[in-house]
């Protein structure tokens, strides 16, 4: 086990690398810089600010200065566009805003997903299910961008109850339309792959065995079926994770929640390179440590599978 | 003597059985997959879809970049859908015609989605069946690469590039092309690995066949049937994708439009009373998605060996 933590972690740090190079490329072959604008600036200013950002320096210098930096004193450098701020503030502002959110996302997707999945599938063809399944194929096809703003028309503008935007440090009435928003289509992915395991798991033998030792159905489903049918469940949670992240980009544009999201897609109009680079990062290291937890946890409970 | 008579009279039979053609995997998922209602009415909304988006462009009264400046702006009560103004879906807020828009729309959104399985199918068929076929250390440098990019964040990523390099179609499709394979990759692969010892894979490798014509001839054959399950279900993703970006307006740029951009700009004219602009977009989308949904489960029932 600890073998395999290990062997994962090692895969981890060259992927964090090579998303730092890509990145990096990336902004280096961009056309036009941080300070260009309709006001020309005297050469000697710009000369002055690129020293001072080090633009000056060749790419790899730079690269290897940033990346000493994040390493060693966590440091993400300054902005560029907001002058009196560094990257650690933006990230600091911005992220635990879409971390609230998208934990409650991710406990309201799996709660509701997988009751309704485990509904579905112990009431297979009846009413329940198909009503079930048309509502999380119409969840799956249904864009966030596109609900979110039909939230605010009923919500907000029909009926008044619930603010349309907005953050105001978290209160409940501002986060339940932006998880609303963001935890649907992953709530209707849940429900789907939890009743069609959750199927496959009731037609096994060991179940027909505990209905015909005569438990209770309820406990039948709940201490037996549930866990062997949330497997797959836990495995898509990395990648349900990591879309939230990627989805806080439309809650916080509709929503104005001021998440990372918003910072990201503001810089990347301004070229505010380091702002991009910290949150491009700080969104790759999350994705690799779901990943890499998600599969401990999987490897930790399924006994089938070899590490 | 005796005996020669019935065995001869078994050979006959044998003889005539063998004149029965056996039904090849292909026949047999054909009539599974025409038994799934579901799978058939997607498919018929798939082909009327594909009709509109084609053809679509016939009917229409106007061109798809025509501004009619007295409708500018005075959409909501001026260029509300009707037939005899030959604006069928209605006008937008800058006095376009919205069914040209969004037959075009349907257009992009639709090459879009077929654009990304195709790189999907060809890139990533190739690419798994040849590292599970080699298999070793290959197949371990060649995985580890796909883990590598699966877990960089292609949506900021492509963000960025589109920022960067400006916003065409065509760094769109590098873009989507760049992600779509990497699943596929992984599937190919596995249904490569439980290939490789079969028997006629086998044989091939002992009458002197090459790797290569292994793998196109005897492996990828064999893979099709899961990666045009697969593929069916890729495309709704790649539609959503692509509208994901065009909602940020980084995706297609005027006058080209997609349904995501469409939907885009309807939703933030839902105040203004024009729900047209919203709903002619986002009914086409929707079909359009459950559409594939439906035909994707109906080929996964029909050709996936698993769930028979």
């Amino acid at each position: 086990m600890l073998a395999y933590i290990v062997r994962r972690l090692a895969v981890a740090i060259p992927t964090i690398l090579i998303l730092v190079v890509i990145s990096f490329v990336l902004m280096y072959a961009a056309p036009g810089g941080p300070f260009n604008s309709e006001r020309p600036v005297p050469p000697e200013v710009m000369a002055n600010l690129e020293a001072k950002y080090g633009l000056d320096q060749p790419m790899w210098r730079q690269m290897v200065t940033y990346v000493w930096d994040v390493v060693t004193r966590f440091d993400f450098g300054p902005s560029f566009q907001y002058t009196d701020r560094t990257v650690n503030d933006v990230i600091a502002q911005g992220f635990p805003v879409t971390l609230t959110y998208g934990m409650w996302s991710a406990v309201v997707a799996m709660v509701v997903g997988v009751s309704l999945g485990v509904a579905a599938a112990v009431r297979q063809n009846s009413v329940l299910d198909y009503m079930a399944v048309g509502i999380t194929i119409g969840a799956q096809a249904l864009p966030n961008f596109v609900m979110a703003p039909i939230l605010v028309l009923i919500f907000t503008l029909w009926l008044g109850w619930l603010p349309g935007g907005g953050w105001n440090g978290g209160q409940w009435e501002y986060v339940i339309m932006p998880v609303i928003a963001l935890s649907t289509s992953y709530m209707a992915s849940i429900a789907r792959i939890t009743r069609s395991s959750m199927l496959e798991v009731l037609n096994s033998n060991f179940i027909r065995t505990a209905r015909a030792k005569g438990l209770p159905m309820r406990r039948v489903i709940l201490r037996h079926a549930l866990k062997p049918a949330l497997l797959p469940v836990l495995s898509y949670l990395g990648p349900a994770m990591v879309g939230m992240i990627t989805g806080s980009v439309v809650v916080d544009i509709i929503f104005s929640t001021g998440g990372i999201g918003q910072f990201f897609v503001n810089s990347a109009f301004n070229r505010d390179y380091a702002v991009i680079m910290g949150i491009t990062l700080l969104v790759g290291v999350l994705t690799i440590s779901f990943n890499l937890i998600v599969d401990i946890l999987y490897a930790w409970i399924d006994p089938k599978i070899r590490y | 003597m005796k005996l020669a008579q019935p065995d001869a009279k078994m050979l006959q039979e044998v003889g005539d059985l063998a004149e029965v053609r056996g039904r090849s995997l292909w026949a047999d998922a054909r009539a599974r997959f025409f038994r799934n209602k579901a799978a058939l009415a997607g498919l018929a909304v798939l082909i009327g879809v594909c009709l509109f988006a084609a053809f679509g462009g016939l009917i229409a009264q106007y061109e798809r970049d025509f501004v009619d400046f007295s409708l500018m702006g005075a959409n909501a009560y001026q260029g509300s859908p009707s037939i005899a103004t030959g604006h069928y879906f209605g006008v937008d807020i800058d006095g376009r015609d919205l069914y040209a828009r969004t037959v075009q729309g349907t257009r992009i959104s639709l090459l879009v989605g077929i654009v990304g399985a195709l790189v999907a199918v060809v890139v990533g068929t190739l690419y798994g069946a040849t590292a599970g076929y080699i298999g070793g250390r290959v197949d371990n440098i060649m995985m580890r690469t796909v883990d590598v990019l699966m877990s960089i964040p292609f949506m900021f990523v492509l963000i960025l590039m589109l920022v960067i390099f400006g916003r065409s179609i065509l760094m769109l499709f590098i873009g989507i092309g760049l992600i779509s394979w990497l699943d596929m990759a992984r599937i190919a692969r596995g249904q490569t690995l439980t290939l490789k010892n079969k028997e006629f894979v086998e044989a091939a490798v002992a009458t002197g066949v090459t790797p290569l014509t292994i793998i196109l001839r005897h492996v990828v054959p064999n893979l099709l049937g899961i990666v045009i399950v697969y593929a069916t279900l890729l495309v709704p993703q790649m539609i959503i994708f692509e509208s994901f970006i065009s909602y940020l307006g980084l995706g297609v740029q005027e006058p080209n439009t997609s349904l995501g951009a469409l939907m885009s700009l309807g939703t933030k004219q839902m105040n203004n009373g024009t729900l047209w602009m919203l709903f002619y977009p986002l009914f086409f989308f929707l079909i359009t998605l459950f559409a594939f949904f439906f035909v994707g489960d109906g080929l996964r029932d029909a050709l996936d060996p698993k769930d028979r």
